[in-house]
């Protein structure tokens, strides 16, 4: 068995998400438009949504919900996610 | 709840707000509309601390501006709750 392939395998990989990455942050410019997602999103990796900008709670609601935008406002109560 | 207790909480709000707008600025160095919301509620705290510290005394040490008392050990504390 040739284990050289596995290496090569894992390389390709990383060099292949890096390399999607690296584009997105490049075509972004510095004008704020990263999308939700990178554009290639190679299978077996674990993606987090860029947040976009949206609605916005007012000061006061935002300090007793413990974020400025619902978006976040994500309470995690018992029960799991169906409850 | 009274005065100072009041403007008090308009800072704490104010603060909160700056730094999550900090965090998202943070991530989102280019974001306009973030830019625009921190520089209102950096102009909407600095106006509530100056009417805070004019009418109750400094917050922080550093806003003692009396030339003839230390002014930032009279009562009550800024984090006292009376």
């Amino acid at each position: 068995m040739n284990l050289d392939l596995f290496d090569d395998m894992e390389g390709i990989i990383l060099h292949e998400r890096e390399a999607s990455l690296v584009s997105d942050m490049k075509n972004n410019n510095g004008n704020g438009s990263m999308t939700r997602f990178p554009k290639n999103t190679p299978l077996a990796m674990a993606y987090v949504p860029f947040q976009q900008w949206g609605e916005t709670y007012g000061d006061d609601e935002a300090l007793s919900r413990g974020t400025l935008f619902p978006e976040l406002d994500l309470p995690f109560s018992k029960g799991g996610a169906d409850r | 709840m009274n005065e100072r207790n009041m403007l008090l909480s308009r800072i704490k709000k104010y603060d909160f707000t700056l730094k999550e707008l900090n965090l998202y600025l943070d991530t989102h160095p280019n974001c306009r509309r973030a830019l625009a919301m921190f520089r209102k509620y950096k102009e909407l705290r600095s106006d509530a601390v100056e009417e805070f510290t004019k009418r109750f005394g400094p917050i922080t040490p550093e806003q003692v501006s009396d030339t003839q008392n230390w002014t930032w050990v009279e009562d009550p504390w800024p984090w006292e709750r009376r």
